[in-house]
């Protein structure tokens, strides 16, 4: 496990947008307006819990009791959120301590996970096959994930910036026009890479741009600020430029059919927030200040 | 043909002497031609004869011996490197990938066999672009040479980042072994393929027939040839022998028993070479290559992050491609060495696979049940029934099946090339010999003439 005080250092670099209240994205008007009736308003899109959390009878949860073990389909090299720490051979992160924290809700024992190692673009199918029962992989809400999947609600808010080399002079992604820019496949930065005029790089994982980057292949990496900061961690030659110019609220996915799960989860995350620990894991990954975490806002 | 020495002694006649005649007169003095003209003539054509002879006779034994002498070295040399730079490159692979198997430190064994791995991989990497020349495998090495130091480089940065904890690590490796998986292990196939391509040619310009026949067909004419002199003067001079044409008749069936039976001889060594030699080594060289590639997939299937399949996919591909089974490389194999030394070790292989692929089936449903570690243990366990142990007895019994048939091969190529040790300079001498045989023997016969 990395020192969090390297972390430290790294957060200073870039603002947590903590108070951006701001719902709808800013990026790819088009499709907004595209939406069906009823409004979307992807940062109150969840089901109210019924608290505490319980595992009532005949309930998705009590399925996945019976099995022995959740199913989290999660990132493997997406540093401090989900990632393989070739130290001791883990899976961990900020979003695999959430699911630590829904296994101990239905199991009372949070290490009876199976952690699934998915990619950007095999979340919606994963939790559409039930390969998976959740999905906790930096999965922005947005209006066109809702129509295919639930959100539960949001536990973190990131926003897009730009991670250059130390010595580059770009100071935002306007400055990449016609230069290369790379993003994870289904990831949905690589859609506003491609309106500011910089030609997209899609690889498979985050790790991937690094690497790129490193071997001067790509000119920058632009995707979530957190993300960019795990990057900047593994590399002290970067730094992350600009302000955060999308507003991105991490929900962890859940299959539609599984209304009694979301409602399940939404009630973790709550207990999360209110008895610190959320703040504590905030701390401990992402470092401090830690912000208020964001309200959780349900459907009406 | 009976009368190719008249004919010939006809036109050449009617050059020196009956131009100036009319046609009827021209068939005139053929007939009136004397016998001095006609030794002349047919002491001419038969040492012609006697010389293309030997040409031919030597440019026949000159094809076999380069084909037999590029089936023994060149070829042979390169088909086993690009076995061996293969093997080398997909264990240093699979070593790499292994360290970052259970996470911690990796084991102390790793780097030392990686090491051991490359330093192979180059050595026989060398050796094969000395034996490849301008061949058609010379594209590969090349590629070869080129992607093994950017593919080192990838693997030193990923085990320096991984000593670091960082997850960076393991997209260098994923880098490196993209690299490895899609350009250099295909060229390294490659490079076996062809080699065995070019000796199968060498083999074919060694044993085909032919040739043969066109050293029959010379033979026959030149004996016929002698044999119709030494009948048309045996009568002309009261039945006496002449000494010259016996010799050159002698000389003559010499070599034709010489060539008859060293390319006999060679012939059969060489067959039996590519049967129980460069046939099995062949096809259990490519069972033994499809095999490295499963174990590396099987690998590669618990510590790939992408949690999709495509490794899983690739080894049930090379799995129906290895066998054993009907059309499959270790069948094939199997079949190839029956009745070589490495029939034994070939059957065992085949039975092996059979058995890993139940135990791979195991590690897949521990894996995909959430029973990772356990999946872990059951790849790099040294246990009698671990998946490693098995593939080790797998990969065990092909090298030395291979290893068995090369020693075959090697002794009858050996033999089937020493069998051409001095016939070519042989050939020409004796058909100097029977030049000049024939020459002595009709030019003192012309002697009498004067």
């Amino acid at each position: 496990m990395l020192p969090s005080v390297l972390l430290v250092a790294a957060m200073t670099a870039w603002a947590v947008p903590g108070s951006a209240a701001v719902a709808a994205r800013q990026y790819l008007p088009a499709r907004a307006v595209a939406q069906p009736t009823p409004p979307c308003h992807p940062t109150a899109s969840s089901l109210r819990p019924t608290s505490p959390p319980r595992v009532t009878q005949g309930s998705f949860m009590a399925k996945i009791r019976a099995r022995g073990r959740l199913i989290a389909g999660v990132s493997q090299s997406t540093y401090p959120f989900g990632f393989f720490n070739p130290l001791d051979g883990r899976t961990e992160g900020f979003d695999i301590d959430i699911v630590h924290a829904i296994a101990k809700a239905i199991f009372g024992n949070p290490n009876q996970v199976e952690f699934k190692a998915i990619s950007d673009d095999q979340r919606i199918p994963e939790v559409w096959s039930g390969g998976v029962d959740i999905v906790a992989h930096t999965m922005t809400i947005n209006c066109l994930r809702l129509e295919k999947v639930d959100f539960s609600t949001v536990y973190f808010e990131a926003g897009a910036q730009v991670l250059v080399l130390k010595n580059s002079r770009v100071k935002h992604l306007k400055d990449l026009r016609r230069k290369k820019v790379c993003a994870t496949l289904g990831s949905d930065s690589l859609g506003y890479i491609k309106a500011a005029g910089a030609i997209p790089v899609p690889v498979t994982n985050f790790t991937d741009c690094l690497v790129l980057l490193q071997q001067g292949d790509v000119a920058a990496i632009s995707t979530d600020n957190n993300i960019l900061a795990g990057l900047k961690a593994q590399d002290p030659w970067t730094k992350i430029v600009g302000s955060a110019f999308t507003s991105e609220p991490y929900g962890l996915a859940i299959s539609k059919m599984h209304p009694d799960f979301v409602r399940f989860v939404n009630a973790v995350l709550q207990q999360m927030r209110a008895d610190g620990q959320w703040a504590a894991t905030y701390r401990h990954w992402v470092g401090t200040p830690v912000p208020a975490p964001p309200p959780a806002k349900y459907k009406a | 043909m009976p009368s190719a020495a008249g004919q010939a002694g006809t036109a050449v006649t009617a050059v020196s002497d009956a131009p100036r005649h009319a046609v009827p007169a021209v068939r005139h003095s053929v007939r009136a031609t004397t016998t001095p003209a006609k030794l002349r003539l047919l002491l001419i054509g038969l040492v012609s004869l006697c010389l293309v002879w030997g040409a031919v006779a030597a440019w026949v034994v000159s094809q076999r011996a380069s084909g037999a002498n590029d089936v023994a070295s060149a070829t042979e040399t390169l088909s086993l490197d690009g076995q061996k730079i293969y093997r080398a490159l997909s264990d240093a692979d699979a070593t790499a990938d292994t360290a970052f198997l259970s996470g911690g430190l990796e084991p102390i064994g790793g780097p030392l066999r990686y090491r051991a791995d490359i330093a192979q991989a180059a050595a026989h990497l060398e050796s094969a672009t000395a034996a490849a020349g301008h061949s058609a495998g010379a594209r590969d090495l090349a590629t070869l040479s080129a992607g093994l130091p950017i593919y080192t480089g990838e693997v030193q940065t990923a085990r320096a980042d991984n000593r670091l904890g960082l997850a960076l690590g393991a997209a260098y490796l994923r880098e490196a072994s993209a690299l490895m998986r899609d350009k250099l292990l295909p060229a390294a196939r490659n490079i076996s393929a062809e080699a065995n391509v070019r000796l199968a040619d060498a083999s074919g310009r060694a044993t085909g027939l032919p040739l043969a026949l066109v050293l029959l067909v010379a033979a026959v004419i030149v004996g016929f040839a002698l044999y119709r002199a030494q009948w048309w003067l045996f009568q002309r001079t009261h039945r006496r022998l002449n000494p010259g044409l016996v010799v050159a008749s002698v000389a003559g069936l010499v070599s034709l028993l010489w060539l008859g039976i060293a390319l006999s001889v060679a012939r059969a060594d060489l067959l039996q070479a590519r049967t129980h030699g460069s046939t099995p080594v062949a096809a259990l060289a490519q069972a033994d290559i499809a095999a490295l590639q499963a174990r590396a997939d099987e690998s590669l299937t618990l510590i790939d992050a992408q949690g999709d399949d495509s490794f899983q996919t690739d080894f049930v591909t090379v799995q129906h491609r290895l066998g054993p089974g009907p059309g499959t490389l270790l069948t094939d194999a199997v079949t190839a060495a029956r009745g070589s030394p490495a029939a034994g070790s070939a059957r065992v292989a085949a039975a092996t696979a059979t058995t890993w692929y139940g135990v791979h089936r195991t590690v897949r449903s521990l894996d995909n049940n959430g029973r990772h570690k356990q999946a872990i243990l059951l790849v790099t366990g040294s246990g009698p029934r671990h998946s490693g142990t098995l593939f080790t007895r797998l990969d065990g019994s092909l090298t030395r099946a291979i290893a068995a048939d090369q020693v075959v091969f090697r002794r009858h190529a050996a033999a089937g090339s020493n069998a051409f040790i001095g016939l070519e300079v042989g050939v020409i001498v004796l058909a100097l010999i029977m030049a000049a045989g024939c020459a002595r023997g009709l030019a003192t016969r012309l002697a009498e003439y004067r």
